[in-house]
């Protein structure tokens, strides 16, 4: 059905305008540059909620739908449009950005330029998770990736230009399998068309299913965290500054997931199911191996950086079951984790922003320092143990059930990761937080009261869809009935 | 039994009992915390509704009520159907009334015992989380939702044992608390997953009454072992036992809850829960049977040379809940039911009376405490000997009666060797409890009274009203505690919806069993009460068995290496090297090889014609030769 209002184009335009006004602005104009960003992030957010309730659930299927010819002679449409599937995802954006460009509120170096990449990068995000058209989705996909480079390089710490570089060469190296999967299909298919919805219903050759979901499983496989493409991901996130921590661990690693779903499943049902066992190893050695080397990690970021990897080998799991519960699993576990995540890095940056340090050896007791910070660190530390009534621990649940349904030995071997990750994340909590009082730090302020309110969005997020998971799973298994048809 | 629908009293009766521990929780947590005597009037109170709606539905209940079942869909995945609500029949209203009796009395206990500390409004939001955890899990209807409650149980205890987690003792306790519980919940897990991928429905009255039918017997097996070990992790069995001696690390109060009546209560009630389920594969119970014996046995002698006050407590805890699942192991529901119901209050008790003592003289230490003068704390004192009698099994305080059933159940399996290794268990049982009692009764030298050493607190410690605070939930746990073993028949008419099983009285059992507990009382005596005494056990003279008893056997130190060497040393190690060298050079290596590459081919163009044209010569000579070649 076709939207009356295009609030789809609001959500993904309104960062678009507000970057057009920052341009305009004077350099030293700091307050505009920020209450720009804000509230065009709140544009985004309210509209997000509004079509988050609006979308009715009992038709499911895509719903405000905006479709206009843009390129007749290659077939490119001008196409949105919203399921169970990505609704959830554009919403962890909404929110992910609307807490980070809040939390960066003191940030003093290049503000202009800081909020203006950083509203670049959300434009291209929330294209990919809203185009249903392959053309629209990968050019998105590439300027959502691109502000990564400046943003890490300018402003972030610790080996940045490493880090920065080292990102960027990855997953352009993804993009390069991505764009070959798309004329791939875009000519196998004899429709000359991008437009997606077409596409899926062209009921592609097996052997072109089989070569077209390699090239999208390792290509945005790579952005998604998959191992052993993954350790651009922790030097990544050690590397950036808080929000673009945030967004890249919380949104970003989503789009490779994203894509592998609703791309290389989608159009691929078949080469799915060929590749699936592959795609299941990997994803158990990336839930183990993420988590034991996590245990082995002695700065803060990295060991959220190799949780990040366990957490997404969760996801991929997911998606390899193929099964109604599996995947919905995995797309709750990514709006899960996004959440869980975006908290961490935004308590470990008070953290780091205060003690200047973020070695575990060189904290502790930071609990009686920073008791604000150290709350919302704990929390999300206990989501991602799995703790119940919070967010994830459904989300695993579902992943593991239909995991050790479909895979018995690799689902065993996936749970095992569940004691080394709790291991991992307590030891953190009780090494860096838990101890006497840090007289190192005694003078390191707390989170102050109004920014609070960012991290309590999180927090608040993670416990509400913690104690009712139906509001998620819900929509989310609309969404994915119809795609888990196409493997049976 | 078909189960019925709540009338709209009873529901909103349970529903209360159920809920007002977490709002207790939220509204101190997130709002109150820092006016204190507000937080405690919302925690105090909340805990008593909750506690007369328990009992309400204990007593007030017809006695032949079928199970009483409500249940919303809580969670929808595909498969995996969670309801939320409950399920009230004899069983969970039993425990729901010891659950809600004990927290409410921990939590007045508390009044006085943690008057001045900094984070008591935080103590109070954790105990009603705790609280509100295991009322859920005890009612509830499902193994799914008893799962998330189970887990969330093992949450609470994290955070209250370690509660004072600026010190690092406190902080290593509650991880280990964690992580150990949750290696043995991986089989819960996966037990689960069995079950409902084989049933599709995890609703407690069908598992109980149709799983039997419905599966093979090894599936029955193995899906019942594997949740069993769940209840290894959670209820202390061996070898999962380490982490609950620790555990004594939280604020006293903490203990009682811990081990009486929450946390290490859930395994056996979980076993209780699923009896019939168990009772389908006899090569489950005897699982059961033996892992209980055999933690029985190995606690018990830990508790034998034990010195800290609470850790003597916390190995007859392990000890006493092996003796349950004995019970159960050997077929007999209501004696380790009964033996849980009695053991809740005398464990309780036990613990609280120490918790005085440590308060007072500010140690652990059973002879600090004789010598600091313990025994003029007069209803500490004489509440700690009932107590310490329930737990001896004495007659007539109530451990002998629900002890005496298990050795009935034990005394009716064709192997004589179980109840050997019960009745051995009781003596040494007997030892152990005596010993404790007679070094705080009868102390070689006392010390002139001095208030210089004190635990924490002491403002409050002298206070009429923390007096009383912490006084009255000791006389009625005492008073439990010497009547509650007149009620076994009681309790096993309700159990059994007033059809009890008959059971094969064995005559000889009880003086046998009462004989080994006075032999034990006795060697205690000889060793530590009388006059002469020595005041060390005979133990002291075997130094290597006493090593490895008071080593905990050494587990703690297996662990410790598995944790260091196999975990740390070895995955950890390896993992991180394979990706600092292999994927991560592996890929830096790639990114050295394109920049040597092109540094190589940037020789070529070296500006210099007349190379440019002797490459192309010789490449077009080439391509003319393989031509001529070819053709």
């Amino acid at each position: 059905m076709t939207a009356a209002f295009p609030y789809l184009s609001l959500i993904m335009l309104a960062p678009a305008l507000g970057l057009l006004i920052i341009l305009f602005l004077p350099h030293d104009s700091k307050r505009a540059v920020r209450w720009v960003s804000l509230i065009s992030a709140a544009v985004s957010l309210l509209a997000t909620l509004y079509v988050w309730q609006a979308y009715d659930r009992m038709a499911g299927g895509l719903q405000f739908v905006e479709r206009t010819l843009w390129v007749k002679s290659l077939g490119i449409y001008y196409y949105l449009g919203v399921d169970g599937i990505n609704l959830p995802l554009v919403l962890l954006t909404s929110i992910v950005l609307f807490t980070g460009v809040w939390t960066m509120w003191d940030l003093k170096h290049r503000v202009k330029e800081f909020f203006a990449l950083m509203l670049l990068m959300v434009v291209g995000v929330y294209g990919v998770f809203l185009a249903l058209d392959l053309f629209f989705l990968f050019v998105f996909y590439d300027v959502s990736l691109f502000p990564m480079y400046p943003l890490i390089a300018i402003w972030g710490s610790t080996r940045k230009e490493y880090g920065a570089l080292k990102l960027t060469l990855y997953l352009l190296a993804g993009s390069a399998l991505i764009l070959p999967g798309i004329l791939y299909i875009y000519f196998k298919s004899g429709l000359f068309t991008f437009d997606l919805v077409m596409l899926a219903k062209a009921g592609l050759a097996p052997d072109v299913q089989y070569l077209g979901f390699f090239l999208f499983l390792f290509g945005f496989g790579v952005l998604a965290g998959l191992w052993p493409f993954h350790t651009w991901s922790p030097v990544g996130h050690v590397a950036a500054p808080t929000a673009v921590s945030m967004i890249h661990a919380g949104v970003l690693m989503k789009l490779g997931a994203y894509g592998v779903l609703r791309v290389g499943m989608y159009l691929c049902p078949q080469g799915l199911i060929d590749w699936a066992p592959l795609f299941a190893i990997l994803a158990t050695v990336g839930i183990v191996y993420g988590a034991f080397v996590g245990l082995a990690q002695t700065d803060l970021k990295y060991v959220i950086g190799y949780s990040s990897v366990s957490h997404m080998g969760l996801v991929s799991l997911g998606l390899a079951t193929m099964t109604l519960g599996g995947v919905s699993g995995a797309v709750f576990q990514m709006f899960a984790h996004g959440i869980m995540t975006a908290l961490l890095f935004s308590s470990v940056g008070h953290v780091y922003d205060s003690t200047h340090t973020k070695m575990i050896p060189e904290l502790g007791g930071m609990a009686k320092v920073q008791p604000r910070a150290s709350f919302f660190f704990i929390l999300a530390a206990l989501a991602g143990i799995g703790v119940p009534c919070l967010a994830s621990f459904w989300a695993e649940l579902l992943v593991f059930i239909n995991g050790f349904k479909v895979y018995p030995v690799l689902g065993t071997l996936a749970l095992s990761g569940l004691v080394v990750s709790a291991l991992f994340m307590l030891r953190v909590v009780q090494k860096t937080f838990y101890g006497p009082k840090n007289e190192k730090y005694a003078g390191c302020v707390d989170i102050r009261s109004s920014m609070i309110w960012p991290r309590a969005i999180l927090a608040g997020t993670i416990l509400l869809f913690g104690l009712l998971p139906r509001l998620m799973l819900d929509t989310i298994t609309v969404g994915v009935a119809p795609l888990v048809e196409l493997f049976k | 039994m078909n189960p019925v629908a709540p009338s709209d009293f009873v529901l909103w009766l349970t529903l209360a009992a159920m809920w007002l521990p977490f709002i207790s929780f939220l509204t101190i947590f997130f709002i109150t915390r820092t006016q204190l005597a507000l937080s405690l009037a919302v925690s105090v109170s909340c805990a008593a509704v909750s506690l007369l709606a328990a009992w309400y539905l204990l007593l007030g209940l017809p006695a032949a009520q079928p199970p009483v079942e409500f249940k919303m869909l809580w969670m929808a995945g595909a498969e995996a159907r969670i309801s939320y609500g409950f399920l009230l029949d004899p069983l969970s209203r039993l425990m729901l009334c010891i659950v809600a009796s004990i927290s409410f009395l921990v939590q007045v206990y508390s009044l006085g015992y943690m008057a001045g500390d900094d984070g008591m409004a935080k103590y109070y939001s954790f105990l009603s989380l705790f609280a509100w955890s295991m009322i859920s899990l005890v009612v509830a209807p499902g193994l799914l939702q008893l799962y998330v409650f189970w887990e969330l149980v093992g949450l609470s205890s994290y955070l209250l044992i370690g509660f004072w987690h600026h010190k690092f003792s406190a902080s290593e306790a509650g991880k280990k608390a964690f992580v150990m519980t949750r290696l043995g919940d991986l089989g819960f897990f996966l037990g689960i997953i069995v079950l409902l991928l084989h049933l599709g429905d995890l609703s407690i009255l069908k598992l109980n009454a149709q799983a039997a039918a419905k599966l093979s017997a090894g599936l029955v097996t193995a899906s019942a072992v594997l949740i069993f070990m769940g209840v290894v992790g959670k209820s202390a069995q061996f070898p999962l036992l380490t982490w609950l001696p620790d555990a004594m690390e939280g604020p006293t109060p903490v203990s009682a809850l811990l081990h009486s009546a929450t946390m290490v209560a859930a395994g056996v009630y979980l076993v209780s829960r699923l009896f019939p389920f168990y009772a389908a594969s006899p090569d489950a119970l005897m699982v059961v049977l033996a892992i209980g014996t055999v933690t029985m046995l190995l606690s018990s002698t830990m508790a034998m040379v034990a010195r800290d006050i609470k850790q003597v407590w916390a190995f007859s805890t392990v000890s006493q809940l092996g003796f349950m699942l004995m019970g159960l192991g050997a077929g007999s529901y209501f004696a380790g039911v009964f033996h849980l119901t009695t053991h809740a209050a005398f464990k309780a008790l036990l613990f609280l009376c120490s918790g005085v003592f440590i308060h007072h003289f500010g140690s652990n230490d059973m002879y600090d405490i004789a010598r600091g003068g313990g025994r003029r704390l007069k209803v500490p004192m004489i509440t700690i000997t009932i107590a310490g009698a329930a737990l001896a099994g004495v007659f007539p305080a109530a451990g002998f009666f629900s002890k005496e059933s298990i050795m009935g159940a034990l005394a009716g399996l064709p192997q004589p060797g179980w109840l050997a290794a019960g009745l051995a268990g009781a003596a040494m049982t007997a030892y152990y409890t005596s010993r404790l009692l007679f070094v705080l009764w009868f102390p070689r030298q006392i010390a002139a009274p001095h208030h210089e050493e004190h635990g924490h607190g002491e403002a409050a410690a002298h206070s009429a009203f923390g007096y009383w605070a912490m006084g009255v939930p000791l006389l009625i746990l005492a008073g439990f505690a010497l009547v509650l073993g007149f009620f076994g028949d009681g309790i096993l008419n309700f159990l059994h919806w007033g059809r009890p099983p008959e059971f094969f009285h064995h005559v000889w059992l009880a003086p046998v069993s009462l004989i080994l507990v006075a032999c034990g009382i006795g060697l205690a005596w000889l060793e530590f009460g009388r006059k002469k005494a020595a005041q060390a056990g005979f133990l002291s003279r075997l130094p290597a068995v006493e090593a490895l008893f008071a080593n905990r056997w050494y587990m703690d130190a297996f662990y410790r290496c598995m944790l260091d060497y196999v975990v740390y040393g070895v995955f950890s190690r390896l993992f991180t090297l394979n990706d600092r060298r292999v994927v991560d050079g592996g890929v830096d290596g790639v990114c050295r090889g394109t920049v040597g590459g092109g540094w190589l081919l940037s020789f070529l163009q070296s500006g210099l014609l007349q190379y440019n044209l002797f490459t192309m010569v010789l490449i077009i000579a080439l391509v003319g030769l393989y031509f001529l070649v070819m053709h």
